[in-house]
């Protein structure tokens, strides 16, 4: 390979258009060497946003050919060979309110942020003079959220965001209420988790983007899952989310297997699941569902509910 | 016209300490300009730690210690008085960030953990992981959206403006919309960080790392303190020169030459690796021209050993660094040692302060903290773990200091500032208009070049009078440069072009600093006058912007406790 083509969107405050510029191949170059190469040398115009160069500021996400990258950490070798084409499509984030070519507006994000009140309430167990103790194993749980850089990489691959901007919270956000709550030192945890099940906490599609994607490997499905249980703890048992975990916990534990027919019922309530009647039609027509199909136990029922014991004595220990 | 009792420039370690120390009690009206978002400050990349003699690791070591190793590293170049009061301040200091939520890594009772670092004779150094500087900055932005300070985001200064000797207010852009607003208050605080990038590529600082505020403190008569010593991280990475922590020496790393030796033992035979970052950067420049490094050229280097750490205690300890090595020199220091190469790091010089206390400077109105501020605590040398300490603890009395000062204070008549704000207007349409002129990239980068070869780590008379002459030329060249974007709306150009500007004045006066000095001391290693001269130059140097013309000035050191004595380890 000789050259790569960067073809790049550009947005002047009115106009969009993409641009194409070549660039020499170069063995072990990134993105952002990539991007000031262009600015430098092609077009002084390119605009993008970048600061630290080693993946801690968070300034220079971009998407490439779909996909949302740290610029600065992401080599144009790995690009190249994943999608295996010489040319490359750059646009800005996903999700955020381009300013101008790839840059994004940040700001309502962060106003966004302080929903969750994205700050330590402090805990009786400590003061100004003296701060806190805590054990290493506490440092450990607030240790990989607290990685994070606010580089807006999993907002921009939210599927959930991309459809709700509104009323759902980005996924940074959910670590950062995450990162709260599970802090030995914060006396209110509810106070970062309730924001977060008022904005559709169990919207989240469960599609994996923010976790695959998150340049530093932060496990946010994992978090979600805690928020879920932490509200079902809090009480926060009356809504959808929580009643369909609920079916499901117990459908698996009387049956072995979920009665896809009580499902809907289970979670959305009777007058809701009614107004879907029609869509059960169709999809009884389709053959998607048997409504005569009441599911017997599983084959060894008796040791899916020891499972359950088990667990549950797990827990309590 | 926009008003504020205090505006505080810049948004990193300092400039948020101070926003919160300003704002206690929301009695006054304080703003933060950050040409960035507060979050991508250049504090978050210090890695290692924040130095306080906490005494959690060896219950032998005291403020005092701190103290005496501080104005040691500094090569008895430090204000003493105030190193006094830093090393003293720091443990309440780093409560208040457990209080305020930083994440501290612990040791085996709770408390905050401790590590050794270079210069440092106990383990003091208080880190989270390798993410101490990250996660101290984003604990202050969250402490900050608690306090509802007001941010302007993406606002850069363009120049402060100061009628009869006092401020009167400051000029800045709103860079998305390319306006141009003249600021009126009471006081400032200047929080801008360092200038590593008159280096440019040679430095593990950010791209935005220029000097603004320095530079706009030395544009309207505040002289710039000590600006000759600059500090080169020993362990930049040898291809891009981003930094690999100190902490891969604290954890007790080995530095090797091509023989396989750990030269250290030749230099500093009872400290090795955790030697001060002076003495190791020079340590291995001398490897490298003594033909016992890799490679040739400014591609040199030599490696850093962590093998015999093992896979566990790297994961566990260094586990950015580690990424870091993989991701940008295609290492895994588990399995192979890592090219390593010094790198610039660090300013030790800055904003000129007068009274420690309150970071004031001789302009009414004006204080200054953090990198681009001389305070002076590093003196010759910093030792690390104290700059993200320097930063919210001097950001803390620096907002306190701008509170009284603004308390006390009026505002101006506001002439000035809108004068000084029509001149940026007219600039800013010249140079959109502009259609042709001088390369500014080339301008950059033979300025870097330069500064590297002739004003680096080792000095010399004649090439550093060859350096000046350069800068001067492209200080000449600069007047009829050409940024090629005409946009209104977030002109980087023009922000690149103001930001070149303000690096070509400080590496002007890094120069004629550095020429003056006929010494070797700390940072500032001279191959032609190669001993500590303390008879002449146990003095701060100060320069002085005229114009074209920087004068030179010099103020005598506080020394309370520690008399000068030849610097060994």
């Amino acid at each position: 390979m000789e050259k790569v083509i960067c073809r790049i969107k550009r947005y002047d405050g009115v106009k969009e258009w993409y641009q194409e510029y070549d660039l020499p191949y170069e063995k072990g170059k990134t993105i952002l060497w990539a991007l000031t190469k262009i600015r430098e040398e092609l077009d002084p115009t390119l605009t993008f946003s970048s600061g630290c160069r080693h993946a801690i500021c968070g300034s220079c996400a971009v998407r490439v050919n779909g996909n949302a990258f740290l610029a600065c950490k992401t080599s144009l070798d790995h690009l190249l060979s994943t999608f295996e084409t010489h040319r490359l499509t750059f646009e800005p984030l996903n999700n955020f309110k381009v300013i101008r070519d790839l840059v994004v507006d940040w700001k309502p994000k962060f106003e966004k942020m302080k929903e969750v009140k994205p700050w330590l309430i402090p805990s009786k167990d400590g003061d100004k003079s003296n701060g806190f103790r805590q054990s290493a194993k506490d440092f450990h749980k607030i240790s990989s959220p607290t990685d994070c850089i606010l580089c807006g990489v999993c907002a921009s691959e939210c599927n959930q965001l991309s459809l709700n901007q509104d009323e759902y919270l980005d996924p940074f956000i959910l670590n950062k209420a995450y990162r709260f709550a599970v802090d030995s030192r914060d006396a209110a945890p509810e106070e970062h988790i309730r924001p977060i099940l008022e904005n559709g906490l169990w919207k989240c599609f469960h599609c994996m983007q923010c976790v695959s994607k998150c340049p530093k490997e932060i496990d946010l499905a994992s978090e979600n899952a805690y928020l879920r249980q932490a509200t079902m703890n809090m009480g926060e048992r009356a809504n959808k989310g929580a009643r369909h975990a609920y079916a499901f916990v117990e459908d698996v534990k009387n049956k072995g297997r979920l009665n896809e027919v009580t499902l809907p019922l289970k979670t959305e309530g009777f007058i809701n699941t009614m107004s879907r009647i029609p869509f059960a039609f169709r999809l009884i027509k389709k053959g998607k569902i048997n409504p005569f199909h009441l599911p017997k136990a599983v084959e060894g029922i008796q040791e899916v509910r020891k499972i359950y014991e088990f667990a549950q004595g797990e827990k309590e220990s | 016209m926009l008003s504020f009792d205090i505006v505080i420039v810049g948004a990193g370690g300092a400039g948020m300490m101070a926003a919160l120390a300003a704002s206690e009690g929301n009695d006054l009206k304080v703003a933060v300009l950050s040409k960035i978002y507060p979050t991508r400050s250049h504090t978050g990349a210090a890695q290692g730690g924040i130095n306080a003699a906490l005494g959690n690791r060896d219950s032998s070591d005291t403020v005092e210690k701190h103290f005496r190793d501080t104005v040691k590293g500094s090569d008895f170049l430090a204000d003493q008085d105030a190193v006094e009061f830093f090393t003293s301040n720091m443990p309440n200091i780093i409560n208040e960030l457990d209080y305020y939520g930083v994440p501290f890594s612990r040791d085996e009772n709770g408390r905050v953990a401790q590590r050794p670092f270079g210069g440092a004779s106990s383990p003091r150094t208080c880190y989270s992981a390798d993410k101490t500087g990250h996660v101290i900055l984003h604990t202050l932005y969250e402490q900050c959206l608690k306090n509802n300070v007001k941010f302007f985001d993406e606002w850069f200064l363009l120049s402060l403006a100061v009628e009869d000797g006092k401020l009167d207010g400051l000029v800045a852009m709103d860079i998305r919309s390319g306006e141009i607003y003249p600021i009126q208050a009471k006081s400032v605080v200047i929080a801008t960080g360092g200038f590593g990038r008159i280096y440019w590529n040679r430095t593990t600082n950010a791209i935005n790392m220029t000097g603004d505020g320095t530079a706009a403190c030395f544009d309207v008569g505040i002289p710039l303190k000590d600006p000759e010593f600059v500090q080169f991280h020993p362990t930049g990475l040898a291809s891009t020169g981003i930094l690999l922590s100190e902490a891969c020496r604290g954890e007790g790393g080995y530095l090797l030459n091509k023989d396989g030796e750990r030269f250290m033992a030749r230099y500093a035979p009872e400290k090795m690796e955790l030697a001060p970052r002076d003495l190791v950067s020079r340590a291995i420049e001398t490897e490298i021209k003594e033909g016992r490094g890799f490679g040739e050229g400014i591609g040199a280097y030599v490696l850093m050993d962590l093998r015999h750490l093992g896979e566990k205690k790297i994961l566990k300890r260094l586990p950015q660094v580690r990424e870091l090595a993989l991701d940008f020199e295609g290492v895994d220091l588990i399995k192979e040692p890592v090219p390593i190469r010094p790198s610039c790091h660090y300013m030790m010089g800055g904003i000129h302060v007068t009274d420690y206390k309150t970071c004031r400077t001789p302009i009414e109105g004006i204080h200054a903290a953090g990198e681009c501020s001389c305070i002076s605590i590093h003196g010759a040398n910093r030792l690390g773990g104290n700059s993200v300490a320097d930063v919210v603890l001097f950001g803390k009395f620096a907002g306190l200091g701008a509170r009284e000062t603004a308390k006390q204070r009026s505002f101006g008549s506001g002439r000035k500032v809108r004068k000084e704000a029509d001149k940026w207007i007219k600039t800013f349409e010249y140079m959109r208009k502009k259609p042709k002129g001088n390369n500014l990239i080339t301008i950059r980068n033979k300025m870097a070049e330069t500064m590297w070869n002739n004003v680096g780590i080792f000095r010399t008379e004649k090439e550093m009078v060859e350096a000046l002459e350069t800068i001067n030329q492209l200080l000449e060249d600069y007047k009829d440069a050409y940024i090629g974007d005409s946009s209104v709306r977030y002109n980087m150009a023009f922000i690149n072009y103001v930001e070149i500007g303000n690096l070509l004045k400080l590496a002007k006066a890094v120069t004629i600093g550095a020429i003056h000095r006929k010494e070797s001391r700390g940072s500032h290693s001279r191959g032609d006058y190669p001993k500590r001269d303390d008879k002449n130059y146990l003095k701060h140097t100060l320069i002085y912007n005229n114009g074209d013309h920087y004068t030179l000035d010099y103020l005598p050191v506080k020394i309370t406790k520690y008399q000068p004595e030849e610097r060994k380890y």
